[in-house]
């Protein structure tokens, strides 16, 4: 017989040892054999996919249920954390709703409504000091009797920047807000907010969104154009295309905006510069100023230095009368009521730790299935390294085969994470919210003058869970770990079986 | 003749040839404990087996032979004395410079086959020479070659399941013949196999070990397979002694 065919010859062993530099020491014993313990190779990946390949083939009911069980804890993480994040989509809709949304603080000067007492073209109606710091050198709208005094003492729109520039503040945007209609006047009056027209996060445009139309531009700066509020403008029958006069001046409606549910919106948006140039004295001045910070955390800070930077005006934070946005976040915390709260909380702590928990039971059903497998491999592990397969070549395929694993339980597992979050979606309750110290809208209290909070019925909203890319991607890491840690385990067990005794099992 | 460094005793077999040294045991002892009981497998054992040697170590079950014969393979270590390989002590060496040992000198061919159920006869004689990372159509040539010449061209893509007790232990034989071994080392090659089939394998690696050049291991308690060997040792409790001759 020919035998030699198949033979490796020292050229052969020296080529591959050239590839792969010998790292045993005293080589030259073995001249010719060189490289011999250098494996996986390039060229060898195709027989590690091969061994690959059949193994998860053979084990394939273990294989699926080691996946099916990393699935099942990784899908209840993808449900809970699609649950927590619905709650938390829901709860910012229903705040929004009962608040606004983006600004932590706002900043208002005296109140001048609480009197009736207004200033006109031709001073205080009701006399030199009918506001606490006085008619005198005070804006005076009344070039038209319509309008009457903004609500609050106005200050310089440099103030706005001076607040803007304060430690922890992220954005600041001042607003000049004010009524229009006559006095006293139980209807047809309507809220109005000058505002600036560069997209902000913060302000009272910062919650709504367009309906019909489009939204003001920066071209818009000085423009007669306005927006107006999805409801209001189907009372009065205002579309895209109408014009609304304001002080004899006409204003064409660019966009309809709806608000929030639940929210008591102004009625009319218009540029600031145009509201500014309403009343006599209000160029450059603004009575309302949106402030957010860096964090709910940042809040009291901010608005002590708010208070000492403007020692005379109201700084809220807290849902109090005429923070007609938007309380702070710790503020938010303490009004809000009814099931949004309990559901959060349910969603975040009870589905946290069942997660947890689920994913250890399926972390260790696949750790010991694997060192089980392993165990049931050693006489296979015990040949391989009798054919000269290294421990760490042994490792990469029990590595490999548990990282496709992994991969299988991923998939599955966002999969189930979408079948639990569907059902979740098809029968979950609607959510409701309460705000014990809601508000009525500016113009109640422009009307009333009264300081009285008004209370806002609940405001519901169906909890929709949502699984972004993220949970997704810690969906597969997880997975990922889980497998690789009952891999790492198995590995552990295989490299602790000793050659002899793995082959004393069958011998 | 070479001499054992070890004093000679019953336990002491030693090579009847002039031929270089591939293998020298010298007081080896192999102790388990079972059941908190001390289970001597080998008990000062003193060997030499020449390069390109037939030896056949018969003996009863369980006295100790497939412990001897993981210790020439290096799976296992003694727990005194020294087993050397051309000169290097097995025992001394660790882990990850017995691997190379392992993949280029040593053939091993056992019992109950051990081959990986999962592949194919191909693909386990492929696995042997995983360790070498030789370019795939090198990979194919070889392995194509080897099965052809053990008789099993045309049962490459069965698996093992699908083979009978011969073509299993021929494939077990052409991955242990793969990687061009210096060493054959067959642990009761014949032991899961009918009589005739028993004949064929053994007149295979008694073929093979005379036209490659091998030194060849059997041990075996059957001594019809022991006779064919050039020199035959017998084990009992762990200890060797010499047999009478019988002609090669």
């Amino acid at each position: 017989m020919a035998m030699q065919t198949w033979c490796i010859s020292p050229a052969d062993l020296s080529k591959a040892a050239a590839k792969s530099p010998p790292k045993l020491g005293g080589r030259a014993n073995f001249a010719g054999h060189a490289g011999a313990g250098e494996e996986m190779g390039d060229e060898m990946t195709g027989f590690f996919v091969t061994y690959l390949r059949r193994e998860l083939g053979r084990r394939m009911r273990q294989g699926v249920f080691v996946a099916l069980g990393l699935a099942l804890g990784v899908g209840l993480v993808v449900t809970v954390a699609a649950a927590s994040a619905g709650v938390t989509k829901a709860q910012s809709g229903v705040l929004s709703g009962l608040y606004g949304v983006g600004t932590d603080i706002t900043v208002n000067g005296p109140l001048w409504i609480t009197t009736h007492q207004y200033c006109t073209r031709s001073g205080c109606e009701a006399g030199p000091n009918c506001t606490p710091r006085g008619c005198h050198g005070k804006p005076e709208l009344g070039l038209q009797t319509k309008i009457q005094t903004p609500y609050f003492d106005t200050v310089s729109a440099s103030t706005v920047a001076a607040v803007g520039r304060l430690h922890d503040v992220t954005a600041a945007t001042g607003v000049l807000t004010f009524v229009y209609g006559l006095k006293h006047a139980q209807s047809g009056n309507f809220t109005v907010d000058g505002v600036g027209t560069r997209h902000s996060a913060v302000g009272p445009l910062s919650a709504d969104r367009v309906v019909s139309g489009h939204d003001f531009t920066a071209a818009d700066s000085d423009a007669g154009v306005a927006l107006v509020d999805s409801v209001y403008a189907a009372i009065s029958n205002l579309r895209v295309g109408s014009v609304i006069t304001i002080g004899q001046v006409r204003f064409t409606v660019i966009g309809i905006v709806a608000g929030p549910a639940g929210t008591s919106p102004v009625e009319v948006y218009i540029p600031v510069a145009r509201a500014q140039a309403l009343g006599a004295g209000l160029a450059n001045q603004v009575n309302l100023i949106y402030v957010a910070t860096a964090s709910a955390a940042d809040v009291s800070a901010v608005q002590g230095e708010i208070s000492r930077l403007l020692p005379g005006d109201t700084v809220n934070t807290d849902g109090s009368l005429f923070s007609r946005t938007w309380p702070a976040p710790s503020g938010v915390a303490s009004v809000v009521t009814g099931s949004l709260a309990d559901t959060t909380k349910l969603a975040n702590d009870l589905g946290r730790w069942v997660s947890v928990l689920a994913l250890l039971a399926a972390f260790a059903v696949a750790c010991l299935l694997t060192m089980a497998a392993v165990g049931r491999r050693s006489a296979e592990f015990g040949t391989l390294k009798a054919l000269g397969w290294r421990m760490r070549r042994i490792t990469v395929q029990v590595l490999g085969e548990s990282l496709i694993t992994g991969i299988l339980g991923a998939a599955a597992g966002v999969g189930v994470g979408f079948a639990g979050a569907a059902i979740i979606a098809a029968v979950a309750p609607t959510l409701s919210a309460t705000d014990a110290t809601a508000i009525g809208s500016m113009q109640q209290v422009a009307q009333n003058g009264s300081a009285a909070p008004v209370a806002s019925g609940p405001v519901w909203v169906p909890m929709s869970p949502s699984i972004s890319a993220g949970v997704i991607v810690l969906a597969v890491i997880l997975a990922m770990a889980g497998a690789l840690l009952a891999g790492a385990f198995g590995s552990w067990r295989a490299a602790r079986l000793r050659p002899a005794d793995a082959l004393r099992r069958v011998e | 003749m070479t001499v054992p460094t070890t004093p000679t005793d019953a336990s002491t077999v030693t090579s009847p040839g002039l031929a270089k040294v591939m293998y020298q045991l010298s007081g080896v002892r192999r102790f388990f404990n079972k059941n908190g009981e001390v289970v001597r497998a080998l008990d000062g054992v003193n060997l030499t087996i020449d390069e390109g040697e037939f030896l056949a170590v018969q003996g009863p079950t369980g006295e100790g032979k497939s412990t001897l014969m993981l210790m020439l393979g290096g799976l296992d270590r003694p727990t005194e004395g020294q087993v050397s390989f051309k000169g290097r002590n097995l025992g001394a060496l660790r882990e990850h410079e017995l691997a190379p040992l392992r993949a280029k000198e040593f053939g091993f061919v056992f019992q109950t086959f051990n081959l990986i159920p999962t592949l194919t006869a191909y693909e386990n004689v492929e696995a042997a020479l995983e360790p070498f990372g030789l370019h795939a159509a090198e990979r194919k040539r070889r392995v194509t070659a080897v099965l052809a010449e053990l008789g099993l061209g045309d049962r490459g893509r069965h698996l093992p399941s699908e083979l009978s007790g011969g073509q299993q232990q021929r494939v077990a034989i052409a991955r242990a013949l793969v990687k061009n071994p210096t060493v054959l080392l067959a642990d009761e090659p014949t032991g899961n196999l009918d009589e005739d089939t028993r004949d064929e394998i053994v007149g295979l690696l008694e073929g093979l070990w005379r036209e490659h050049g091998l030194t060849l291991v059997i041990v075996t308690h059957d001594s019809s397979i022991a006779r064919r060997a050039q020199r035959i040792s017998l084990i009992r409790g762990g200890r060797l002694s010499a047999k009478p001759q019988a002609p090669a």
